[in-house]
């Protein structure tokens, strides 16, 4: 997978990331019409993406790996469920745009917007935060950083090229009438799930 | 430039009878600064975090050739295409060609000014190919057929039931005015757009020296799908939205998204550096590639702009338009008349740069001067200084226009514009050069045909000075008074009270005779040759009493003392000391006062008595930062009880005589005023500036006999006895 960097976490300040960050993330992701859920281990995630499935009819979903949605087994449990799911760059190319759900992971949060931080270089991911219905976006609860600045700390040191996305919540716009509207070009929920066990950083 | 036979005043009549529009924009208005008040909640010292905008940028804008080179070197290095466009013509010129030799021909764009600013659209569609905006503001705009109203939101002055009709045409059916199912629409619609498109073509928020990348700040999405989907990608960025570190992002992305939506940050923050894989579909397989990355940057006047001492400070502007947002002219008339892509103050600036000096003058009067914008913009940027800097480089370049040139002359010469004036001879001619009146004291600006002003004085108070002198046998201060002609030919009984509350805390007040016009009537249209002359005559008549401070009871005299004599001088051996050290001991009335009174143990709260409630004059609060001061006094007068109204600090809408010489724009702020003045259940409203007074005092005769208007100098003077 392409990356801006193979390894995150090994660029993060210890004493500037971590849990304590994490309930005004949440927060402040909520304000902005985040759904966030936070599981003790990667494996409760699969009852949050049961509900969903299932309370939303979903019946195709695109997924691009990382170790998060390999320890909750993801893909597997998707599959058990009987709905299509694409893991593969060309079946993701091929299906993004008509999907229900797209399945990613970000790098980190930052508690002072709610956003996640994500390491956008590699198409596929991009796709599938993009042109789904819903995005679910995994993330370690624990990396999470105070606000902007810190963020910018770690990007500074990792960024030689490549692509790099803050989301904060769903896609909008208020140009009609200034009327906050949900769901402009992009995904019209986004739902992230913070995983307390450690698993190993992000996405790889 | 462009619309040379413009009618400003046709247009500006139009948009004051367009309902749509005037609802919108009151709306706005009035949710905009509590929506960004409470996205700054989370920042612990807002002020400071703008000076980290401004601060960067400067050293940004000193050193741009070199970032710029940077910049370029770090695009190219990652395999990015670099154009440096002089104009908007090399700019249409590249992308013609390159969309010839790339086979382009279907575009999508995220929003870009700067493809406005050189109008691209027209030029690729003249071309044959297709061009879709996709931001979906831009996109209602572009099936209008109309330009923005606003930099951020470009359709706000239109209603669900025109944007549903332009739907309808558009996608041939009938779409209902529903906000939610129209935007689903414009999702669909758009969304083929995306993928069948050969090239994307965005802006860019900033772009960054260190890395070749740029940042790209919307919530809609639309950005990252026109950066990811098509297989070339041209990003037009502006000079002035370079940065030279990663780390410089941080101050823009802080503000940009509070100021301009009351965002804390919008859904998407994109930061795109070199070429990124593409997938493409070839024989019917996906085929991963890397994208073709175009990189243009654009000059267009930008670079001149970089080079002046004063101007240089417009790269301090991250585009948010939130000096739009509050500025008492913008949220009256929306955006249009400003004519151009840019509109607002920062617009006016643009257009002057980027589209030439004769659509500019069309739309300089538009500035009222309020300084609202500079209060709250993330760049601390002095709009309407520049705007007034602007005014005078062209009186420079082309000279005063002869009725100017007259009346000034008359005014560098004491003597004989002290006579004029008791003759009552000078104002009675109505002044036809618009420029000109603008900056006039109130009074010249003759008979205009929409309002009488009020007459001149029987006896200026000049001529009462020797009869409210009071001999102090030991006086704790030794203070001169510098009148100013409103108080001087207009409102002596303020002069009065003046001396008798300076008086009565036993400090001797002497008035230099030989003092005149502060000039800044004559500096506002730019003639600084005049206005040194005078400068130094005032210098001359107040260095010879010698005192301990000057004090005025107006707001602008006192700037132009503090910062206008300095300024004049800076290049003068001789004068600039003398002026600095005036400027160093003049003060404002109600400021001054209060630090006595403290010192006496006089600003002791009374309670009872009338309700009165002040004015924030534009030029006490904004320009000399005094707002507390005659709280506290007022506060502390026996008779009366402060009581606050809404928007205290909003203009009233006279500025000058910017009121008589747009009295369409004029009285709708002045109606606000007044009716904020009458909610607040006052029974006086106390003002700290002549020309508000008379505005104020003009709307309370018409709307609210009952409530008074009365500088702060008269209310403190009411309990003094003679």
């Amino acid at each position: 997978m392409n990356k801006v960097c193979t390894n995150w976490k090994a660029h993060f300040p210890t004493e500037k990331v971590g849990l304590e960050y994490y309930e005004e993330f949440a927060g402040r992701a909520q304000n902005v019409s985040a759904e966030v859920f936070r599981v003790k281990n990667p494996i409760e995630a699969q009852e949050i993406m049961a509900n969903l499935i299932k309370f939303t009819n979903a019946s195709k979903i695109v997924a691009v790996d990382g170790p998060l949605q390999d320890a909750a087994n993801i893909t597997e449990h998707i599959k058990s469920l009987g709905v299509e799911i694409y893991t593969e760059q060309n079946d993701i190319a091929e299906h993004a745009e008509s999907s229900d759900i797209g399945i990613s992971a970000a790098e980190f949060g930052i508690a002072e917007t709610g956003s996640v931080v994500t390491d956008a270089m590699d198409i596929a991911g991009r796709l599938v935060s993009m042109l789904s219905t819903i995005h679910v976006v995994f993330m370690q609860s624990a990396n999470v950083v105070a606000g902007i600045e810190q963020a910018f700390e770690i990007i500074s040191e990792v960024y030689h090229r490549g692509y790099i996305s803050f989301i904060t919540g769903p896609s909008r716009t208020a140009d009609i009438e200034r009327v906050l509207t949900i769901g402009c070009h992009g995904p019209s929920r986004l739902v992230i799930i913070a995983v307390d066990e450690e698993s190993g950083g992000g996405v790889n | 430039m462009e619309q040379n036979n413009r009618n400003i005043r046709k247009e500006i009549d139009e948009k004051l009878n367009d309902e749509v529009l005037r609802g919108a924009l009151a709306r706005f208005a009035e949710a905009y600064p509590i929506a960004r008040a409470k996205a700054y909640e989370n920042v612990e010292d807002v002020d400071a975090l703008r000076d980290s905008v401004r601060e960067m940028k400067q050293a940004t804008v000193d050193n741009i050739e070199k970032v710029a080179d940077d910049f370029e070197a770090a695009v190219v290095q990652r395999g990015g295409k670099f154009f440096r466009a002089q104009d908007g013509q090399a700019v249409n010129n590249y992308l013609i060609d390159l969309c010839q030799e790339k086979g382009v021909k279907k575009i999508v764009k995220s929003k870009s000014m700067a493809s406005e600013e050189i109008h691209l659209n027209q030029v690729l569609e003249d071309a044959g190919l297709q061009v879709k905006e996709t931001d979906l503001g831009e996109w209602i705009i572009s099936l209008a057929h109309q330009k923005p109203s606003h930099m951020v939101m470009p359709a706000i002055h239109l209603n669900k039931e025109q944007i549903a009709s332009y739907f309808s045409d558009e996608l041939e059916q009938d779409i209902e005015p529903d906000i939610a199912f129209m935007v689903q629409a414009a999702r669909k619609a758009l969304r083929n757009e995306f993928l069948e498109a050969d090239m994307g073509i965005s802006g860019a928020n900033f772009g960054i020296a260190e890395n070749g990348a740029i940042g790209l700040v919307e919530n809609e999405g639309n950005a990252r799908l026109t950066t990811t989907a098509p297989r070339i990608h041209v990003v037009i960025i502006g000079y002035e939205k370079l940065i030279p570190t990663i780390k410089d992002a941080v101050p823009i992305l802080r503000t940009l998204p509070r100021n301009a939506t009351g965002q804390l940050l919008t859904s998407y923050m994109s930061m795109i550096s070199g070429p990124t894989p593409i997938l493409v579909k070839q024989d019917g397989k996906w085929v991963e590639q890397e994208k073709e990355v175009y990189v243009i940057l654009l000059d267009n006047g930008r670079l001149e702009i970089a080079k002046d001492e004063k101007f240089k400070q417009i790269y301090q502007c991250v585009r948010c338009a939130s000096c739009l947002n509050v500025c008492p002219i913008y949220t009256l008339v929306g955006g249009h008349v400003y004519g151009h892509i840019y509109s607002g103050g920062i617009g006016a600036l643009l257009t002057a740069f980027f589209s030439g000096m004769d659509d500019f003058d069309k739309i300089n009067q538009l500035c009222i001067g309020c300084r609202k914008c500079t209060e709250i913009c993330p760049g601390k940027i002095p709009i309407p200084d520049l705007i007034t800097e602007l005014r005078a480089r062209k009186v420079a370049e082309k000279g005063l226009p002869f009725a100017a040139r007259s009346i000034f002359a008359v005014m560098s010469n004491r003597k004989l514009f002290h006579a004029l004036l008791r003759a009552g001879s000078i104002g009675q001619k109505p002044l036809q050069d618009g420029a000109l009146i603008r900056h006039l004291p109130l009074f010249l600006a003759g008979l205009t045909k929409d309002r009488s002003l009020p007459a001149v004085a029987n006896k200026p108070f000049r001529d009462m000075v020797h009869r409210v002198t009071k001999e102090i046998t030991k006086p704790t201060k030794r203070v001169a008074f510098f009148s100013g002609c409103s108080i001087d030919f207009v409102y002596p009984e303020t002069g009065e009270s003046v001396y008798k509350v300076l008086q009565d805390l036993d400090i001797e007040v002497v008035f230099p005779l030989d003092q005149s016009c502060c000039g800044k009537p004559i500096i506002g249209v730019g003639d600084y040759e005049t206005t040194r002359k005078i400068a130094k005559k005032n210098i001359e008549a107040f260095e010879a009493v010698n005192p301990e401070y000057i004090i005025t009871a107006c707001p602008t005299c006192t700037e132009t003392w503090h910062e206008t004599y300095v300024e004049l001088f800076k290049d003068d051996q001789v004068w600039k000391p003398r002026a600095e050290k005036l400027a160093h001991i003049t003060r404002e009335f109600s400021s001054f006062v209060a630090e006595e009174y403290q010192k006496a143990g006089r600003l002791m709260i009374t309670s009872g008595g009338k309700k009165v409630t002040l004015h924030d004059s534009c030029h006490t609060k904004r320009g000399l930062g005094i707002y507390k001061e005659p709280r506290q006094l007022l506060a502390a007068t026996p008779g009366y009880e402060l009581v606050e109204m809404k928007d205290s600090d909003k203009c009233c809408g006279m500025a000058g005589a910017f009121g008589v010489l747009n009295n369409a724009l004029s009285m709708p702020i002045l109606k606000q005023k007044v009716s904020n003045i009458k909610e607040s259940g006052a029974e006086v409203v106390a003002v700290t500036c002549s020309s508000c007074r008379m505005q104020i005092k003009g709307g309370l005769d018409k709307q609210a006999p009952h409530i008074e208007a009365k500088h702060l100098a008269d209310i403190l003077a009411e309990n003094i006895k003679d």
